[in-house]
């Protein structure tokens, strides 16, 4: 079949539900169906003549009402046979070798010829076959008579008409279905997947659901079968692929799981491919699935706290659902099959068949996890890199088979025995809202819903452009509103209009800013998880609590935040919370409390991380230090500054060997990140109360606060963040070693001065240190002094790159517009240090640490 | 290699026009045999401009814009032909020296302006004496450069066009802006 013609059966679905919400009074509404009729059914290939030929004549019968029929019940009559003779076009189509479906085109057809008021038997005058004898067959079906079992096509194709209020239609539905369970035949994947439908359909026919679920579950039941369809298509082609790539039918013992498993590891070579597809759809899947995945993770520890939330539950399912569903149009076998079996699983939980409890939980976690990773290793197919499974697939997915096995064995009785759970449904009656039942329009009515609250994705690289662009426009309408003709006497008017446009740029600007603003949210809620399965690994109990989740941070911010956050979590939990002994003895509740907080602050983010454990130990850091050589003594040190030397590099590793309570792992690149995103961080600490961590960052990486500083003629932006403070030097603090390198004393502190107008060979920048400033700047616990004209300001600026066109500059992280629209070079102070330690080249002169 | 090449070259230009004649020989010390590629790329529309009194020509469609002087502001630790960058509303971009390039004597002209050069994504400004005219030229005009020996050298031309009694130069402005070269240009002056 091609691919067109896969897609007409869609198409006349699309016409259908135009057919039914046209009126036999309006012709108007019927001008588009009558249209896209006669289109379709030229699409139609010449082997599919009658229906065709069926289609023909339902355009013209259409054209028919309002023009030569007349009468509002012959209209009726008309259309009433246009419609069926869509549906049985449909049939046809997705069926075209079932007799069944060629007879209800005969039919139709009939009743096309009746409705136009032409003899009935020309359709079989027409017809092309002669040799069918359809009256007597078309009467049987007609009668009720026993009819041929359908096939699992038949099925499908049945189901996408059939309303859960046609019993008979579902009856024969689930028949076909049944058998095809026991059908020895059958691929196993088929024939569980077969089960698993008529499970579901058996609820829609035992009444079992509520009203307004029916059309979920029939739509379900739908879901099942199209993925049997697959499977059999696909196991027919692995089959004729070779006997190599066979799958054990014969071998397969125990049912159920090696049942499941069978046609993913036989097929791995294949099924572990990137499945040809349109990679666009394959890359929206991706992040499809992240999002639903995060939503299912946060539902899963909802739930872990509350195990009867149904609308957790729920969220679950629909999302392990969903990915199933979607990989499985997209033929992603690997992730469909295992999506399939955590679907199942939580079905159970759904319908109240197991508690959520016990190991099931933590599965469910881990089972999101592979899902997860596959989905990753999808969006690394994308680019290249050969598709893998998780190593905890196999076994993640035997438990989950397990976990639904383990009463597979009464599995006629649980499904038939939902019936028996009356919690579970009373729970779950009122909290669904109600819904339409035809299930076209509830699926449309679905989409609208998404849309009200949808998002579309922009490239980065153009909002950053329109940024830009709008960050232009303000120093342009600022060139307006200060040139000099603007406030002249006789153009008031004029200067009216000039602040008017300046409020909108401005608004233009914050707008600007804050489409790069993203919640924090699922950053916490990573945490959220890490606390628990921490807690979980060394004994604790830990109640996590995080706060102002809604904070927006720049885009980019979020996954630099992410890592340290990740080590002081871990650590708060890890090596700050005592044990549940310890706390009772020290008279605190057993469980430990680990607070997690956003908010804003004066144009920089405040992430607070606080704990009621037992505090860092000052003591022992101290004697740390001094034998790490870090400090000789602690004497003028104040608290602050003796938790900061947690901070040093080594130092660590070291107290985590003596079990020092201090929270050593990797303190030192937490704060190496948070510099990085020119944030600080800063500890405070009581023993036995608890440590509190303190993040400021700025609000977006692309803003920087910088100190503008002139130097000569020229300008330059020093990030604020690594400015310890400024001060203009008596003659008296200066001094020189070996008559080169300069030093410059504040208070107590000597360290080296450089003079930035002779690293950049300024010309005509002040010489006399005394009557220029010094500007000292720190990375980590290393101080220089920069010596520099004046301070020209504080500014807000927008880091930009020097252009491709030129190769890094050393001691320039990149440039900014500043307000007169020229460029400004923003040092980048870690790399100055290198280049000016290099200059040194001689005996150390820094009070290095490193 | 390049950069030793420049750094230690006598003027490339100019050329006695009475002297030129038509060697297909090609410096082998450079290896400055045009490539295919640019051999197509002599012909079709070029912006021509002055530079110490010489004519050259820039293909088209590597134009961005022509921008008249713009404050630049001096990158410091940069090779001497890099003037230092500009905000072309509200992208910085880099600004070559032409002159410095070619180991020309300063501009004295008052009014000097910016062309702005993109090759594929990058974008770079070129600073010229004066823009002149926007050219056709076709294949036939076009002849190799000659080959001057090792005083002179000609690399960064795609040939010489001749038409209505002037000689333009053809710039093959992807090597005057080569990264690596610019690159080894910046290590050299650091």
């Amino acid at each position: 079949m091609t691919s067109a013609e896969q897609s007409l059966p869609d198409l006349l679905r699309g016409v259908r539900a135009e057919l039914d919400a046209a009126t036999p009074g309006d012709t108007a509404t019927l001008a588009r169906p009558r249209a896209k009729l006669a289109w379709i059914a030229s699409m139609l290939p010449t082997q599919r003549g009658e229906a065709r030929r069926l289609l023909d004549l339902a355009a013209e019968a259409a054209s028919a009402i309002g023009t030569t029929l007349e009468g509002e019940q012959e209209h009726q009559r008309c259309l009433n046979a246009v419609r069926a003779a869509v549906g049985a076009a449909i049939e046809h189509l997705a069926a075209p070798e079932d007799l069944g479906g060629e007879l209800l085109l005969i039919q139709a057809g009939q009743q096309l010829l009746r409705a136009l008021g032409r003899d009935h038997q020309e359709w079989m005058r027409g017809m092309s076959r002669g040799d069918v004898t359809p009256h007597d067959t078309a009467s049987e079906i007609i009668e009720g008579q026993p009819v041929p079992p359908l096939t699992l096509d038949d099925a499908a194709a049945l189901l996408l008409m059939v309303e859960p209020s046609e019993r008979a239609e579902m009856e024969r539905i689930r028949h076909a279905l049944e058998a095809l369970t026991e059908d020895e035949r059958e691929v196993p994947l088929v024939r569980t997947l077969a089960g698993d439908a008529v499970a579901s359909i058996r609820r829609v026919l035992d009444d079992v659901s509520a009203a307004e679920d029916l059309v979920t579950d029939l739509a379900e039941v739908a879901q099942f079968v199209n993925l049997a369809v697959r499977a059999r298509d696909d196991a027919a082609e692995w089959m004729s692929a070779g006997p190599q790539l066979a799958i054990p039918i014969g071998a397969v013992e125990g049912g159920f799981v090696p049942a499941l498993r069978a046609p993913a590891t036989a097929h791995q070579g294949v099924a572990d491919a990137l499945p040809e597809g349109d990679r666009e759809l394959i890359a929206d899947f991706v992040v499809e699935c992240r999002e639903y995945l995060e939503s299912a993770e946060a539902a899963l520890l909802k739930l872990e706290a509350n195990p009867t939330d149904i609308e957790a539950i729920n969220t679950v399912f629909r999302a392990f659902h969903t990915v199933k569903g979607t990989s499985g149009f997209l033929g992603l076998d690997v992730i469909t099959t295992f999506a399939h079996e955590a679907e199942s699983l939580f079905s159970r939980v759904r319908d109240g068949e197991l508690p959520f409890a016990g190991r099931i939980p933590d599965l469910a976690l881990r089972a999101a996890d592979v899902v997860k990773a596959l989905v990753e290793t999808v969006d690394k197919a994308l680019h290249g890199t050969p598709m893998t499974r998780p190593g905890t697939y196999d076994t993640v997915l035997e438990e989950l088979a397990r976990v639904a096995a383990g009463d597979m064995s009464t599995g006629a009785e649980a499904a038939d025995g939902i019936a028996a759970t009356p919690t579970a449904e009373a729970e779950e009656g009122p909290a669904r809202p109600r819904l339409v039942q035809a299930p076209e329009q509830w699926r449309g009515e679905e989409r609208r819903d998404q849309n009200s609250d949808s998002s579309i994705r922009v490239r980065t690289d153009r909002l950053d452009r329109l940024i830009d662009m709008v960050s232009e426009l303000v120093i342009a309408h600022t060139m307006i509103a200060q040139d000099e003709s603007v406030p002249q006497v006789g153009h008031h008017g004029l200067g009216r209009k000039v602040s008017h446009a300046g409020k909108i740029v401005r608004e233009l600007h914050d707008l600007s800013l804050s489409m790069r603003m993203v919640p924090l949210k699922p950053t916490f809620q990573k945490m959220t998880r890490l606390v628990r399965d921490v807690a979980h690994n060394v004994g604790k109990e830990v109640e996590f609590i995080t706060e102002g989740d809604e904070t927006e941070i720049d885009r980019n911010m979020v996954d630099a935040l992410s890592d340290p956050l990740v080590h002081m979590v871990r650590n708060a939990v890890d090596h700050g919370i005592e044990t549940p002994d310890e706390r009772i003895a020290a008279g605190k509740p057993r469980h430990g409390s680990v607070r997690l907080s956003a908010k804003h602050s004066g144009g920089s983010v405040l992430v607070e991380l606080r704990d009621d454990g037992r505090g860092l130990d000052k003591d022992r850091i101290v004697v740390k230090a001094i034998e790490k050589g870090l400090i000789e003594s602690a004497a003028k040190l104040a608290d602050a500054e003796i938790f900061n030397l947690i901070f040093a590099p080594g130092f660590s590793t070291a107290t985590q060997v003596t079990a020092l309570s201090g929270r050593g792992v990797g303190m030192d690149v937490v704060r190496r990140n948070i510099e990085s995103l020119r944030g600080l961080v800063t500890i405070s600490s009581v023993p036995g109360e608890g440590t509190l961590f303190t993040l400021r960052l700025p609000l977006t990486l692309a803003v920087t606060d910088g100190m503008l500083v002139q130097v000569g003629p020229e300008r330059y932006v020093i990030p604020t963040t690594s400015i310890h403070m400024s001060f203009r030097p008596e003659r008296s603090a200066l001094s020189t070693i070996a008559g080169c390198g300069e030093m410059v004393r504040l208070r107590d502190e000597v360290m080296p001065m450089f003079r930035l107008h002779k690293l950049f060979s300024v010309v005509g920048a002040q010489e006399d240190p005394c009557a220029a400033l010094v500007v000292v700047v720190s990375i980590g616990s290393q101080r220089v002094a920069l010596l520099v004209d004046a301070l020209l300001g504080q500014q807000q600026v927008v880091a930009k790159s020097l252009g491709e066109g030129i190769g890094k500059i050393e001691g320039v992280s990149g440039g900014a517009i500043l307000g007169d629209g020229r460029v400004g070079l923003i040092l980048d102070v870690a790399e100055l240090l290198v280049m000016l330690r290099r200059r040194e080249a001689g005996p150390n002169q820094l009070r290095s640490v490193a | 290699m390049m950069r030793d090449v420049v750094g230690r070259s006598g003027t490339l230009l100019p050329i006695d026009l009475s002297t030129v004649q038509h060697p297909f020989e090609m410096s082998t010390a450079t290896g400055a045999v045009p490539a295919e590629s640019s051999l197509a790329r002599r012909s079709g529309k070029f912006l021509t401009f002055f530079l110490a009194g010489e004519e050259y020509g820039l293909e088209i469609l590597k134009v961005h814009e022509i921008l008249g002087m713009l404050p630049i502001t001096r990158i410091p630790r940069a090779p001497d032909f890099i003037l230092g960058v500009i905000n072309l509303r509200g992208k910085v971009i880099p600004i070559m020296d032409l002159r410095t390039r070619f180991l020309m004597p300063p501009s004295e002209t008052a009014e000097p302006c910016i062309i702005v050069t993109q090759i594929q994504r990058v974008q770079i400004g070129i600073v010229v004496d004066q823009v002149s005219e926007v050219c056709n030229i076709a294949a036939g005009e076009v002849e190799d450069t000659p080959n001057f020996g090792a005083d002179v050298h000609t690399e960064f031309l795609l040939g010489l066009a001749k038409q209505g009694g002037r000689v333009k130069l053809l710039l093959d402005i992807d090597r005057i802006l080569d990264m690596k070269e610019l690159a080894s240009a910046s290590e050299a002056a650091a």
